[in-house]
């Protein structure tokens, strides 16, 4: 898949986090892909969407959220309009 | 908050100066876009930007880099960036590394841990209630049970082992976190207050005795979390839902916040505060021009607006109280001011004599200041300078560029001491007996400086002075004086290591070691502890690893008498040479010819930043000037673990 498909705003914020190129920010980039995806990150990159989208994520879901597509999804399903 | 596409411009302005590595401008940038905006994918955006300049802002605007080991029971990770972004505004590359969440007593206790083997800078020890009193909770469920404070004893005495082994291990600076107090309780807020074992009492009881402890411990400082807990509101410190899921000790929203208060408890370990406060008179410690509305009609007093200025004046001899010297810089009439503070001394709060130095005319401010600074024998960096007027402020910012500036708000004159209090730079872990008496002693400089002007021969008038030079070993004098003026001695400084605390100790008590702290007095006063040497005899060499001055006794033959007792003990330790170094720094050129002044010979030295000088012992002695007489140099045991080799 390209990573046209992650809307900008989300792919930047990812990259920065994760510190990789915003190219390398896919839907199917996930913990498992990327390096520097560690639980520590996961908790940053969540507290960072919280913070930029004005929502809250259900801590039971937060573990499951490790790849940049369900990222996507959970964000839309709260309304966020990327 | 601005709008998305400021935000873009900002963001763009930081990329901009960071591929230009420009610090300077990077800074702003970062400034600039953090101060409009509070979201962490900004924080997150200037500190992934910024890391990678680190050296530049070494390089370029001299900040200090800090390894830094963080022991903790909690969730520090997402405050990182935060961290490294308030270090950068206070000067400071930080270099962070996290302990594991379990081993904060391992890392503490033994030798041999990650913790002892980073050889850090600093140690920030952030626990949790459970590692400091896991008891307490169940234990205030009550309010009344007496065993509260038997849990609290302990809870201290069992840090201050993990402090006091940590310390026998590493000369590390230490900031040790308290405890936050809970917003809301079981026993609710009505019994939290009013029963004498409440958590939240007996949390405050465990923060005092946590202060009281690193008080007691070299470079050691207790960081009041409770404090910037209170001052964002308890009832939003702590977001539980992510507490409990991840066990991150702060909300969101206060991550900057958190930061920005950890940064200014560490910073006095490093760097001292300032000195001198300079304040404008006209709208600025009264209301209103003195030249227009005369003595009467100036506002200060008990009436509005009058205590704001007033309130002001307090302040400001608060702060002289504890050594930062006040001086007046305004454009007005000499006799016009005298007349004003005669006539209205009923309604303000300082007289003429609280001030070290008054500097009223109608030339440069800047001049003035820089005047200031010589005659107190301090950097302009020791500056702080307060007016109301923009123009004057601007002058300053653009001539003395070392000088903090603070703009007092002339429409809103009650806000002048909030804006002053809110900044960092008086800030101190400690004060000590001569800053209380420093004021006091500045002024005894100027009487000195008098009668100088009255000998024409040097020798008569440094006789006349009656000098008297206490050496005492840096064990028994007080030692944070003494890494005190370590930390902030800059001219007569012949090497500027920056030593600590746990490194005189260490000098004090080795074999052969030196660590001298030198008192003098004269008929003026006593200027307590102004000199400071380290030396160390291995063989028959004497090393001298620092060697140092207040500026304000540099030229009186002290440091001839301090050279003579290094030489004179390193003899009694069978040393037949002695070794002084010299690192020139930008500040220290006063020194330069100190060695070879006192009849040393230059060493060849390959390639280093440093400049040797020797000294033959079995053949030249250094002596003691006539003028100084010397105290307490017989007492050989005060210099512990010493030796007699002979």
């Amino acid at each position: 898949m390209s990573s046209q498909q992650v809307p900008s705003s989300l792919r930047e914020l990812l990259a920065d986090i994760f510190e990789v190129a915003p190219e390398e920010i896919t839907p199917d980039a996930s913990a498992e892909t990327l390096e520097n995806w560690d639980s520590f990150r996961h908790l940053q990159a969540i507290l960072a969407l919280e913070g930029e989208y004005g929502i809250q994520f259900d801590p039971q879901r937060i573990p499951e959220l490790t790849k940049v597509s369900l990222l996507q999804a959970e964000l839309e399903k709260k309304g966020v309009a990327l | 908050m601005q709008t998305d596409l400021d935000r873009q411009n900002l963001r763009a302005s930081l990329k901009e100066a960071v591929s230009s590595n420009d610090a300077a401008a990077a800074l702003s940038a970062t400034r600039a876009l953090l101060s409009e905006s509070q979201k962490t994918t900004d924080t997150i955006f200037c500190a992934s930007r910024l890391l990678g300049m680190s050296e530049v802002f070494v390089q370029q605007l001299g900040f200090r880099k800090l390894s830094t080991f963080a022991v903790r029971s909690v969730t520090l990770e997402p405050i990182v960036p935060f961290l490294a972004i308030q270090a950068l505004f206070a000067g400071y590359v930080l270099d962070l590394q996290l302990g594991g969440f379990g081993s904060y007593v391992d890392e503490l206790l033994n030798p041999n841990s990650e913790l002892v083997r980073s050889n850090s800078d600093l140690v920030l020890i952030i626990l949790d209630i459970e590692e400091l009193a896991g008891q307490l909770p169940e234990l205030c469920a009550t309010g009344r049970n007496l065993n509260v404070d038997t849990e609290i004893q302990s809870s201290i005495e069992r840090i201050g082992q993990l402090l006091r082994t940590f310390r026998s291990n590493s000369s590390a600076r230490v900031v040790l976190q308290g405890l936050a107090i809970p917003d809301v309780t079981a026993l609710g807020e009505v019994a939290d207050a009013n029963l004498p074992f409440s958590l939240p009492v007996a949390i405050e009881r465990v923060n005092r005795g946590l202060a009281a402890l690193c008080g007691s411990i070299s470079d050691c400082v207790f960081f009041d979390v409770d404090r910037v807990s209170a001052s964002c509101g308890r009832s939003r410190w702590r977001d539980p839902r992510m507490y409990l899921a991840s066990r991150v000790p702060v909300a969101a929203d206060f991550f900057g916040a958190y930061a920005e208060s950890l940064v200014r408890f560490v910073s006095p370990l490093f760097r001292p505060s300032r000195k001198v406060l300079c304040t404008d008179l006209d709208n600025t410690l009264w209301g209103g021009i003195l030249g227009e509305d005369g003595p009467q009609g100036i506002a200060t007093g008990s009436a509005f607006p009058g205590n704001c200025y007033l309130e002001y004046q307090q302040y400001l001899k608060q702060l002289s109280a504890r050594g930062i010297l006040l001086a007046a810089v305004s454009k007005n009439n000499e006799s016009e001011v005298r007349e004003a503070f005669s006539q209205r001394s009923a309604d303000l709060a300082l007289t003429l004599d609280d001030f070290v130095a008054i500097k009223i005319g109608w030339g440069e401010k800047a001049e003035s200041i820089r005047e200031l600074a010589k005659e107190l024998s301090l950097g302009l960096d020791s500056f702080v300078f307060v007016d109301d007027n923009p123009m004057e402020c601007e002058a300053i910012r653009r001539q003395l560029p070392e000088v903090e500036v603070i703009s007092a708000p002339v429409d809103e004159p009650w806000r002048l001491t909030g804006i002053l209090a809110r900044r960092p730079f008086f800030d101190t872990a400690f004060v000590s007996q001569d800053d209380m008496n420093r004021v006091h002693e500045y002024k005894a400089q100027a009487q000195r400086a008098e009668l100088e002007q009255r000998f024409e021969n040097r020798d008569e008038f440094l006789a006349s002075m009656e000098i008297v030079c206490t050496f005492q070993s840096a064990l028994t004098a007080p030692l944070a004086r003494a890494v005190q003026l370590l930390a902030k001695t800059n001219q007569f400084n012949l090497t500027t290591r920056r030593r600590s605390a746990a490194e005189v100790e260490e000098f004090a008590s080795s074999q052969g070691g030196q660590a001298w702290a030198v008192r003098s007095r004269d008929r003026f006063g006593d200027a307590g502890v102004v000199g400071i040497a380290l030396a160390r005899t291995e063989g028959d060499i004497c090393l001298i690893d620092s060697f140092l001055l207040s500026c304000r006794v540099i030229g009186r033959g002290i440091e001839t008498a301090m050279l003579a007792q290094i030489a004179e003990q390193a003899v009694q330790d069978g040393a037949k040479r002695l070794i002084g170094e010299f690192i020139p720094t930008k500040k220290n050129a006063p020194c330069a010819s100190f060695y070879p002044d006192h009849g040393f010979s230059q060493k060849e030295s390959a390639g280093s930043a440093s400049v040797f000088y020797e000294l033959d012992l079995t053949a030249a002695p250094v002596t003691s000037p006539v003028w100084i007489t010397v105290e307490g140099n017989q007492s050989h045991e005060l210099s512990a673990g010493t030796v007699l080799t002979s």
